[in-house]
């Protein structure tokens, strides 16, 4: 790549460099004595995430690179989806520290945790961004893991007092085997080096191109790849790697979890479109990947929604059934990647646009059902110590003693379980139209059995709240004092309805950013 | 876009280029190993119970060294690690830099990456600050 496209490539990047920018001020603010200074870490940090949305929006794709498309859509979303869970995250940490110091107790730096909280949580969504414009092996490399590495800090510091144990639980867990994804991916994008040589992604394709004329696709390349997909599939938690989820989310406070179901995974699928768009899929040209890096996906696809399905029944905690529930709906986009960009004309048979549309519109619906946990609480014992609520029947009767946070619930559930005119249902159709575009009928087939068996949970989650009574032998959940995270919630549960009759526009929107670039033959774009 | 020559890639490496590297490592522990040897050898021995005790540098050592040390130890070492990072990367960076032409358009983009790269550790060095890290009470 030449330095003046190195140049280009760095105008690109001002929605980062904003929130680069963002993430210093906060990790600065958020160690001030001063409450009202420390209080405007969050402010600061939706500022940041506004004008980096904003400056995302009004870039303009120059029509280079493997989906030119994608970076300003991918980090609009980034950047909307960022801001609702900021809102959310409002009070997940120092609750304990900041009464102490309410109370006379002199404030001491190292005990809070603030500024890092926030901090990480901008890092991360930089990081997210930057999967979005990598055009490189190793900046997508360094992008998935600014992604993840502060996530493993945000889970262990996501709660305090005697879960923090759990949550140091959970942080190790996911740290260790993020680590292990990690270099499982890196050791693919080391194989891909050196069975083409170079890092750029542009030029892989070439490489690959040129090779499909050839003699195919050497067998290093094709590891290379599979050891890649099969890394990455960690961020996006499919089955083989998705081991770590139930844990993990039970762990981590319900903002934190909320916050992993939607932002690894964004970046995880990011990197496989890419990734895959190197080695197949030249649009309208009728190739297709690799018949072992398509079984490897189709495989995984069918595995990981069944599993996750199933084993989502089996929970009767709510953030574990939505960690397993996370799992499915990974799997559910593993179809549209099998099913690939179609023939690149229309947008029902793209399954790229049906990925990035489905990542929205689940990143919404998820938050909204996790919001709706982070803003109840219990306090059993008398250490005045609350729990969050955890149990399914712990929403007995939601309805009826908290009617918005109740509904949100069961709008949310049942646009998970893609109820026809919520946005899930508008999200899953173009997965289904996708698939049997691209003649994927037994993937279509087991991806119809499983939204029908993820009913059988999601339901449970609208009965609950809806059909029954509060449970009387039990103390009644209180709302979380902090007004945002409600605020939170209802903002899901009202885009999962409106953005219903904005549904085309996004999917439109979506297919122009899965356009592939303008046909120039073996273009002169890699040098 | 740079294609490997074949003759790069490992089975093609002459190994004879590392005899050299084979050859200092069997002299470095040959001289290690002569060394311990001939001393256990040659050398007088007398023990005492000052002989016994631990090297301080000539101080008498007090205490036990398994005892907790203060965690403003280890968070001094890690923002040395982050300053101690930082020059790594810039010797490469100098090394390259003098190459490019003065007054160029590719080397203010060089400056200017070097130059943001320092601030990232400047605002680390404000985080350890505000944090308290350099503050002993």
């Amino acid at each position: 790549m030449t330095m003046q496209s190195m140049h280009d490539k760095i105008l690109e990047l001002w929605p980062e460099l904003v929130l680069f920018a963002g993430t210093c001020v906060v990790m600065v603010m958020g160690l001030s004595p001063k409450l009202a200074v420390r209080r405007m870490c969050a402010p600061v940090a939706g500022a940041a995430l506004a004008v980096a949305g904003v400056l995302a929006a009004l870039t303009t794709p120059e029509g280079r690179g493997l989906l030119p498309g994608l970076m300003p859509f991918a980090k609009v979303v980034v950047s909307v989806v960022g801001l609702a869970m900021l809102l959310l995250l409002d009070g997940t940490v120092d609750r304990t520290e900041e009464r102490l110091i309410a109370s006379g107790q002199p404030f001491n730096p190292l005990r809070t945790n603030r500024a890092e909280f926030y901090a990480f949580f901008l890092f991360s969504l930089t990081g997210l961004m930057l999967c979005a414009s990598a055009n490189d092996l190793i900046w997508l490399f360094l992008a998935l893991e600014l992604t993840s590495l502060p996530t493993y800090i945000m889970v262990t510091i996501s709660r305090g007092g005697k879960a923090g144990a759990r949550s140091q639980e959970a942080g190790v867990k996911y740290f260790f085997l993020g680590a292990m994804g990690a270099a499982t991916f890196l050791f693919g994008f080391a194989l891909l080096y050196g069975a083409t040589g170079t890092t750029n992604l542009q030029a892989m394709k070439e490489f690959f191109a040129h090779a499909g004329e050839g003699g195919g696709i050497t067998d290093l390349a094709i590891a290379g790849m599979l050891m890649s997909l099969l890394g990455v599939a960690f961020k996006i938690a499919a089955v083989p790697m998705h081991l770590y989820t139930p844990d993990v989310y039970e762990g981590a406070a319900a903002p934190v979890s909320a916050f992993l179901a939607f932002t690894p995974k964004t970046a995880g699928f990011i990197s496989m479109i890419l990734l895959c768009s190197t080695m197949g899929w030249t649009h309208g040209a009728g190739h297709s990947l690799p018949d072992l890096v398509r079984l490897l996906l189709w495989v995984m696809a069918a595995l990981t929604m069944t599993v996750g399905n199933v084993l989502a029944i089996l929970q009767s905690n709510v953030k574990r059934m939505l960690a397993y529930s996370s799992v499915a709906h990974s799997g559910y986009m593993l179809v549209a990647l099998v099913a690939g960009p179609g023939s690149g004309r229309g947008i029902t048979d793209n399954g790229l646009a049906a990925i990035l549309f489905y990542l929205l519109s689940y990143g919404l619906m998820n938050l909204g059902a996790f919001a709706v946990l982070a803003c109840l609480e219990r306090r059993p014992g008398p250490d005045g110590e609350y729990r969050e609520i955890e149990t399914v029947d712990d929403l007995r009767g939601l309805c009826k003693t908290q009617p918005a946070l109740g509904w949100t619930m069961v709008v949310c559930a049942l646009s998970l379980l893609g109820f026809p005119p919520l946005l899930g249902f508008f999200a899953k159709v173009p997965l289904f139209t996708s698939a049997i575009a691209a003649g994927e009928i037994v993937l279509v087939v087991i991806l119809g059995v499983n939204a029908a068996i993820a009913a059988y949970y999601y339901l449970r989650l609208v009965a609950m709240p809806l059909l029954e009574e509060p449970d009387a032998t039990l103390p009644p959940a209180a709302r979380t004092p902090f007004v945002s995270r409600p605020l939170a919630a209802f903002i899901s549960a009202a885009s999962v309805v409106v953005l219903v009759a904005f549904a085309g526009t996004l999917m439109r929107e979506a297919g122009e950013a899965a356009k592939p670039p303008k046909a120039t033959g073996h273009s002169n774009a890699a040098k | 876009m740079a294609i490997l020559a074949p003759s790069m890639f490992l089975a093609d490496v002459e190994l004879s280029n590392y005899l050299p590297i084979v050859v200092i490592v069997l002299m470095a522990i040959t001289f290690g190993i002569i060394n311990v040897g001939v001393s256990m050898l040659l050398g007088p021995r007398r023990k005492g119970k000052v002989k016994g005790v631990t090297y301080e540098s000539g101080m008498n050592p007090v205490g036990t060294a398994r005892k907790r040390f203060n965690v403003r130890f280890y968070l001094i070492a890690v923002v040395f690690l982050v300053f101690d990072v930082e020059i790594i990367f810039l010797y490469p960076w100098a090394s390259t830099f003098a190459h490019l032409t003065p007054q160029s358009e590719e080397s203010l983009l060089w400056l200017g990456r070097i130059m943001f790269f320092l601030l990232t550790t400047v605002v680390a060095y404000l985080y350890g600050w505000r944090k308290g890290v350099f503050k002993f009470d």
